[in-house]
């Protein structure tokens, strides 16, 4: 017994720690792509907000300095003509007061400035997040709009592959179809024809249900017809 | 921006029963490890063992008197052990009177084969394992892989707007279990190949040393008479 204990627990040992090693290669990223592209990404977020920051900030310190400039020309005239000692000493005082305040006015600025180009980026960035959510939930009404068309399609015996039409269709909020229009046609009447009736027979479309995405891309869109997959 | 999902997280996520298949083939492979090492270093010993044997037995020494030395002690290598059953045969036989070469020849040869036997036996253990586990845990691991991406398909048919991100880690998570499952066959498949070619030419030298021990018992067995 103590035998098989010793001649098994170095085999042990050693496949125990061919283990570790696999675990930890897979653990720090030695796998293609996981920690790369994670490092790739955040710069870029930090990147685009240093750029927005920047333009506000500059066009600040301008105006800041013809005020000082402004100023010395105002204290150098009293200091010709200057006679009592303890009237320059509070002349010289309220120079040095008024410079401290617009400093710090001015410093106070460029900190409201920085935080306002902060929060812009920040919107800027929702805004284009919000964008982009949009768009995909877009595409994907799209989608659906499209394969019903193309279920409500019968093929015209003079269809050919490669053919394309695009329509201009009209919805009213809750889907239903109000108008159909070949904007473009593929040059076979009975093509454009087919197209355009499918559309009306398929009545109504799912569309999104918050008014501004429906607005933005349903009220009249543009739907480029082109069942090539279907002719054979 | 989403994070890549490390495959820690992946395994703490899968269903239970892949959880289940993934720490099977945790064992398995840890196991086959562990025989690959054990086999490996022991093969390697055997093998000097049978060198350092042949060379002594081949340098002109006294079958008897090696006979003598061999005979008292416990831990004999496998190839000794063929010699010893052999030999000890041989002078149980021939001291019996009126005893013929052939009847003698004979017990020698059974001796000597069930010897063989053993240490063929000894040689080949663990082996098994490991070709049990390099042809069957890629099937573990396909199952725990099909399994998971079963689920992950029905879960997607509650929902109305299909995804790829709703399917992609299901099916990632469920992947993981294959490539356990390679991992672990992989070596029990190499290590079985090579050590069962190795078992193989020991067993030829073996074979081959107790051919050469018959033919000179033969020998002195026809001098006695």
């Amino acid at each position: 017994m103590a035998d098989t204990v010793r001649a098994y627990s170095g085999p042990l040992v050693l496949a125990l720690l061919v283990h570790l090693a696999a675990v930890t290669a897979l653990h720090d990223g030695w796998f293609p792509g996981a920690q790369p592209e994670g490092r790739a990404i955040k710069p870029n977020l930090v990147q685009s907000q240093l750029i927005v920051m920047q333009p506000k900030a500059r066009p600040e310190p301008k105006p800041a300095p013809p005020k000082p400039a402004a100023e010395a020309p105002v204290v150098a005239e009293p200091e010709p003509q200057a006679k009592p000692e303890p009237r320059r000493d509070r002349e010289a005082e309220r120079r040095q007061r008024e410079v401290a305040e617009a400093l710090e006015r001015q410093q106070r600025r460029l900190a409201e400035l920085a935080q306002d180009s902060f929060t812009q980026a920040l919107a800027e960035e929702a805004s284009e997040l919000a964008a982009d959510q949009d768009l995909s939930a877009a595409q994907s009404f799209r989608f659906g709009i499209y394969q019903r068309v193309v279920a409500n399609w019968s093929r015209p015996p003079s269809a050919r592959n490669g053919m394309q039409a695009r329509l201009l269709v009209e919805l009213i909020p809750t889907g239903a179809v109000v108008g159909v229009t070949v904007v473009e046609s593929s040059g076979n009447s009975a093509f454009d024809r087919s197209a355009e009736a499918a559309v009306r027979k398929a009545r109504a479309f799912d569309v999104p249900p918050e008014s501004d995405l429906f607005e933005r891309h349903f009220r009249r869109f543009s739907l480029l017809f082109k069942p090539e997959d279907l002719l054979r | 921006m989403p994070e890549q999902i490390s495959i820690f997280e992946l395994v703490a996520n899968a269903s239970l029963l892949v959880q289940m298949v993934m720490a099977l083939l945790a064992l398995a492979s840890i196991i086959s490890w562990m025989m690959i090492f054990q086999r490996w270093f022991f093969l390697r010993r055997v093998a000097n063992e049978v060198d350092q044997f042949e060379d002594h037995f081949w340098s002109g020494v006294d079958l008897r008197e090696l006979y003598a030395e061999l005979e008292g002690h416990d831990d004999l290598t496998g190839i000794e052990t063929v010699f010893v059953a052999g030999f000890q045969e041989f002078v149980r036989l021939s001291d019996q009177a009126g005893a013929e070469v052939d009847s003698i020849m004979q017990g020698v040869q059974r001796g000597m084969r069930v010897a063989l036997n053993r240490e063929e036996e000894r040689l080949a253990t663990h082996l098994a394992f490991l070709a049990t586990v390099g042809s069957t845990s890629p099937y573990v691991g396909l199952f725990g892989t099909v399994w998971g991406i079963m689920n992950s398909f029905r879960s997607l048919a509650n929902m109305s707007q299909a995804t790829l991100a709703s399917v992609a880690p299901g099916i990632s998570e469920a992947l993981v279990a294959t490539a356990m499952g390679l991992f672990a066959a992989i070596p029990a498949v190499i290590g079985y190949n090579r050590f069962s070619a190795q078992v193989e030419e020991l067993m030829k030298r073996n074979e081959a040393f107790s051919d050469e021990v018959t033919s000179i018992l033969h020998r002195a067995a026809q001098a006695r008479s």
